[in-house]
């Protein structure tokens, strides 16, 4: 039953002809928290730019980061739902390193030699990743039981898992380092072979900007039908122009990446392609490790908003026993979480481990610090049911920023920890500060 | 009431006084490891680190193999996970085993100094195993890490006498990095100085990580793009180097490691890798055995076959049974293979048949 | 008319019958028997600790009876989880609200029992919809659907809890002490639509401390003293005087002696 006229809900806006920032935030709906995240990056951005004389923003900087955070992002995803529903998980770097050990071995020695399928026989990287992927499920499972349904405390459980698994990851391997991979699983930690081209880039690029016209065109259909209040229609318009630039900007950076020459002049030379004056061209558009990232953070925030699994997440988080009196199976809830966790780092491990062209049982040593910093950045706190995964993902950027263009800029090492830490603390000051300053109801 | 309190006293200082003089009089006294012979002679080994592949490979298995086949009992103390701290708690722990000799693979040069000290007022015999410490009473077992240093930076300057140069160093908290680095330096000084060669970058790597040296050369070379070689303070570094260089397979970057690691010894007999300065920790580890055994005879260091005097890092006078690290490039490939330190198959994986001696 | 249709016109709404409950070794309900009928408000009245909490909890499956009996419309039912007693049209408004702060009016109001679409994806759209609906008619002044419940004030957050069991098609509510953290016209609120639910025919377990409230709004008053039942009565039949002695004391109207009586003055 539609109500007469949509009735506008934003108590606070001010009365016509008086434009606030604040009511123009109202209008558009966007989470001032992932606009603080954004704003964040941009400044960062922006500083080390300056300082390393446009080195930062450059689209070879650029691709290279989008790669290098791509492991800690995958994993902060998962994170942010154990964080939200008031626990914790400190063994995905162990978790990372076995599932990458196996899933090396897997390649070198066990397939090829088992199956007598020799190396890189076309199927041997799906094996391995089916695999490595199904044992990190396996692992996250056993920390999800113990802490579900056995009822240790979460801190307890996957620090246990961490030693424990660091240690069968060393025993595994006796300390060897394991490698080359297969040149197929290669390609799932980037470079210019693992990554997409313009075409396809461009094609992702199509598909994402339709997507987001689709989902604004959709909510708003879906909000008249019920007779809610909709955006002004300018503030859609906005919104979907910016987004859709902001996805066009990116891919047009990654394409502005081009192959190194040596690599194109192979290429040339391979395919008969005759080399005009200066080399020949191949953009390397957007890494796989990078498409895989951004699709699970897709994936997941879907999980998080739009099934009920995410749902309950986020009501264990804000009060366990209302969850538990409205029926919710919240051992359930819980134990899945953790199967989650273990199967992105999975993930993260394959991303390591293709990228790096080995699997070495130190991978990972100390990850976790570096997601639950991702995490907690992006706003995700510890008291439970708050959390973003997109302020995650980007809390990942942030960090990999400054380590990465620290380093550019040959900042004393000792110099490095002590910036990285005085910014997380002021990340996340700045956004308590703001958030105790806001109105109550909108 | 007293009474009774007294006799608890006395009570507790008995016990106490049992406990201590049992310590005492057993084999750990002064003086007592003289004449105990190599049957029952326990060696006590404190190890920095197992999370290389030498030491639970080759290290380890050669002292202990070693050791019991001189019909001594071999302890190990654990795994330090190269801090300091814990090494001092696990010497203490061994040197509460009733060990006869020690056996030290230091995390740190100068705090493990108090740890020494205890071992040797307690009459027990120390050997320095393959990493620095100051402390003129112990035998010194050990691959010269500076030497290490000058050997790297020696094999990669031989093929590349000039151009950008990349340091990738080991873990800032550490000591090794910075006598590597020493032993880098007294050959660079002189190319540097003329200008031949310019050190663009060089970054210390936390926990001597591959996937994070990968990232910081990745940064390295965005910020300077042309390098022509880069000397990585171990192996495992030097694997995240060749992926941030997208695998250097045509060999353009000049890449020098140590460790022995098979990954980069393959990676030498490919052709992408310059050196691995290679110790062979098979020899090290077996010589350590039987010095330890010979010690539990007597415990006089000076004693002990092959030693030689000569001078700790710090200009102490000392003894020491020195083994020359051996730089394994493309030449000498054969090494290795003889000495049982890698398969043939493992070393040649990928590489043409005769394109390298040894493959 | 058959004996079924006798039997079942003269069923009460509820029957709790023989009800014990123990937690830690302690019985905080001893042998209860209690019974509430169509469009009647029955006040549950005790001291602190006297059990009447723990004796709604067993009604509502917030934690199963140790022995006894519950009955809805003359059947045995076994009430073993909150989904069990929702399943029986048994709708609870818990002392603490049992909200989730951070989620929304509409998030709390269909919490684990979400409204999806096709896929299987929660349709949000429903579910506020619904929720205006249902508010509409308790709070009609109550705008913030997309708010987190945290920024609500008592009242409104009370409104939600209510909103939760009305929109259910309760035919039994539990509420339990609904107005102690709510001021007076919020309190007058709550209390016409207590007599609005009870025009609708919904039978409901009133627990409160307020004499006032229970003596305006019930039809019965069952008194627990120390996990055990002292006595249902019938409003129209006692003080609150006497409903105050059996509260402290524990003792039925008529046992209750002078003395004892002027020492609660």
């Amino acid at each position: 039953m539609a109500e007469a006229t949509p009735v506008t809900e934003k108590t606070s806006a001010p009365a016509a002809g008086q434009r606030s920032v604040r009511s123009l935030l109202a209008s558009l709906e966007i989470d001032t928290r992932l606009l603080g995240m954004i704003a964040a990056t941009v400044v960062v951005w922006v500083v080390f730019n300056f300082a390393s004389d446009g080195l930062f923003l450059s689209p070879r900087n650029l691709w290279n980061l989008s790669v290098q955070s791509a492991a800690v992002g995958i994993m902060t995803t998962g994170m942010v739902m154990i964080i939200v529903s008031r626990n914790i998980d400190l063994s995905i770097g162990s978790i990372l390193a076995i599932t990458a050990l196996v899933m090396a071995l897997l390649q070198t020695e066990w397939l090829p030699n088992a199956l007598g399928l020799g190396l890189n026989s076309p199927f041997i990287w799906i094996i391995a990743l089916v695999i490595g992927i199904a044992l990190g499920a396996l692992i996250g499972g056993l920390n999800g039981f113990l802490v579900a349904y056995a009822g240790i405390p979460s801190f307890v459980v996957t620090l246990g898992a961490m030693l424990i698994w660091r240690g069968a990851s060393f025993g595994l391997v006796s300390g060897r380092t394991i490698g080359p991979l297969d040149l197929t699983f290669q390609l799932i930690g980037g470079g210019p072979k693992g990554s997409l081209g313009d075409s396809l880039s461009w094609l992702v690029a199509a598909i994402a900007i339709a997507l987001i016209a689709y989902g604004l065109i959709a909510s708003r259909r879906r909000r008249r039908r019920y007779g809610f209040p909709v955006r002004p229609v300018w503030a859609d318009v906005t919104l979907g122009v910016v987004a859709s630039l902001i996805v066009a900007g990116a891919v047009w950076v990654a394409n502005s990446y081009p192959w190194p020459p040596g690599l194109a002049k192979e290429y040339a030379q391979a395919h008969g392609i005759p080399e005009p004056p200066g080399g020949l061209v191949i953009p390397t558009g957007i890494a796989i490790p990078v498409l895989i990232a951004i699709g699970l953070a897709v994936a997941m925030t879907f999980l998080a908003n739009r099934r009920r699994f995410g749902r309950y997440v986020f009501a264990i988080g804000g009060n366990p026993e209302a969850a538990e009196l409205a029926g919710i199976n919240t051992k359930r809830t819980i134990m899945k979480t953790f199967v989650l966790m273990g199967m992105l780092a999975a993930a993260a491990a394959a991303v390591t481990s293709a990228r790096l062209n080995a699997a070495t049982n130190g991978l990972g040593t100390g990850i976790e610090l570096q997601v639950i910093a991702a995490a907690v950045i992006g706003g995700t706190s510890f008291a439970g049911g708050i959390g973003t995964i997109a302020g995650g993902v980007l809390g990942a950027v942030v960090i990999q920023s400054l380590q990465s263009g620290m380093v550019l800029i040959s900042v004393p090492t000792a110099l490095q920890d002590i910036v990285i830490g005085i910014v997380l603390v002021a990340a996340v000051g700045f956004d308590t500060f703001v958030n105790r300053r806001k109105p109550g109801v909108r | 009431m007293f009474v009774r309190k007294s006799v608890a006293l006395v009570a507790i200082a008995a016990v106490l006084v049992a406990a201590c003089s049992n310590n005492a009089g057993s084999s750990s006294g002064p003086g007592s490891s003289s004449g105990t012979g190599t049957a029952n002679c326990k060696v006590g080994v404190a190890w920095a680190t197992s999370q290389e592949e030498r030491y639970k490979l080759r290290d380890e298995p050669a002292v202990k193999g070693a050791v019991e086949a001189g019909g001594g009992t071999y302890l190990s103390g654990g795994d330090a996970q190269n801090k300091a701290d814990i090494q001092a708690t696990q010497i203490a722990t061994l040197l509460a085993s009733n060990i006869n000799v020690l056996v030290i693979n230091a995390v740190d040069p100068v705090a493990v100094l108090p740890s020494m000290q205890a071992a040797i007022d307690a009459g027990i015999p120390v050997i320095a195993y393959d990493r620095e410490l100051e402390n003129a009473k112990a035998l010194f077992l050990t691959h010269d890490n500076v030497l290490v240093g000058h050997m790297i930076a020696d094999a990669v300057t031989k093929v590349q006498p000039t151009g950008n140069y990349v340091i990738i160093k080991g873990d800032k908290t550490q000591t090794n990095p910075i006598f590597l680095r020493n032993g880098m330096e007294e050959v660079l000084k002189p190319l540097t100085d003329s200008g031949a060669i310019k050190i663009v970058a060089e970054e210390f790597t936390p926990d001597w990580k591959a996937e994070a040296a990968q990232t910081e050369m990745e940064n390295i070379l965005t910020a300077h793009p042309d390098v022509n070689a880069v000397l990585s303070e171990n192996d495992n570094m030097a694997t995240g180097v060749t992926a941030a260089l997208g695998g250097n397979a045509d060999g353009k970057v000049k890449i020098g490691g140590q460790d022995g690691d098979t990954f980069a010894l393959n990676r030498v007999a490919l052709g992408t890798q310059v050196v691995s300065v290679w110790k062979n920790s098979i020899e090290l580890g077996q010589a350590a055995g039987k010095a330890a055994l010979e010690l539990c005879k007597n415990p006089d260091i000076t004693k002990v076959t092959g030693a030689k005097a000569s001078k700790t890092a710090g200009g102490l006078d000392s003894y020491s049974l020195l083994l020359n690290p051996v730089p394994i490039t493309k030449d000498n490939l054969q090494v290795v293979l003889d000495a049982n330190w890698i398969t043939k198959d493992v070393l040649c994986k990928g590489v043409t048949a005769g394109s390298v001696a040894g493959c | 008319m058959t004996a079924a249709a006798v039997t079942a016109i003269q069923a009460p709404l509820v029957e709790m019958r023989n009800i014990s409950v123990s937690f830690g070794g302690v019985r905080a309900v001893h042998d209860v028997t209690i019974d509430l009928r169509p469009g009647e408000v029955i006040g549950l009245v005790g001291g602190n600790g006297a059990g009447k909490s723990t004796l709604m909890r067993a009604l509502s499956g917030a934690h199963k009876a140790d022995s006894g009996e519950i009955l809805i419309d003359g059947n045995v039912v076994t009430i073993a989880n909150p989904r069990d007693a929702k399943a029986l049209a048994i709708e609870t408004i818990y002392q603490t609200l049992a909200l989730a702060d951070n989620l929304s009016a509409p998030d709390n109001m269909f919490l684990g029992r979400e409204l999806v679409s096709g896929v299987g994806s929660l349709d949000d759209s429903a579910m506020e919809s619904a929720t205006r609906n249902v508010m509409g008619r308790l709070n009609p002044n109550f705008k913030a659907f997309t708010q987190p419940v945290r920024r609500l004030s008592g009242g409104q957050r009370q409104a939600v809890a209510i909103a939760r069991a009305v929109h259910f098609n309760a035919r039994i509510i539990i509420m339990d002490e609904p107005t102690a953290a709510l001021g007076p016209a919020e309190t007058a609120q709550v209390r016409n639509l207590i007599r609005q639910l009870k025009n609708e025919g919904i039978g409901i377990f009133l627990v409160s401390h307020d004499i006032h409230d229970v003596f305006d709004l019930s039809d019965r008053i069952s008194v627990m003293y120390h996990g055990r039942l002292v006595d249902t009565v019938n409003k129209a039949d006692v003080q609150p005087d006497d409903v105050l002695g059996m509260i402290i004391l524990g003792k039925k109207p008529g046992e209750v002696t002078k003395s004892e009586l002027d020492s609660l003055r």
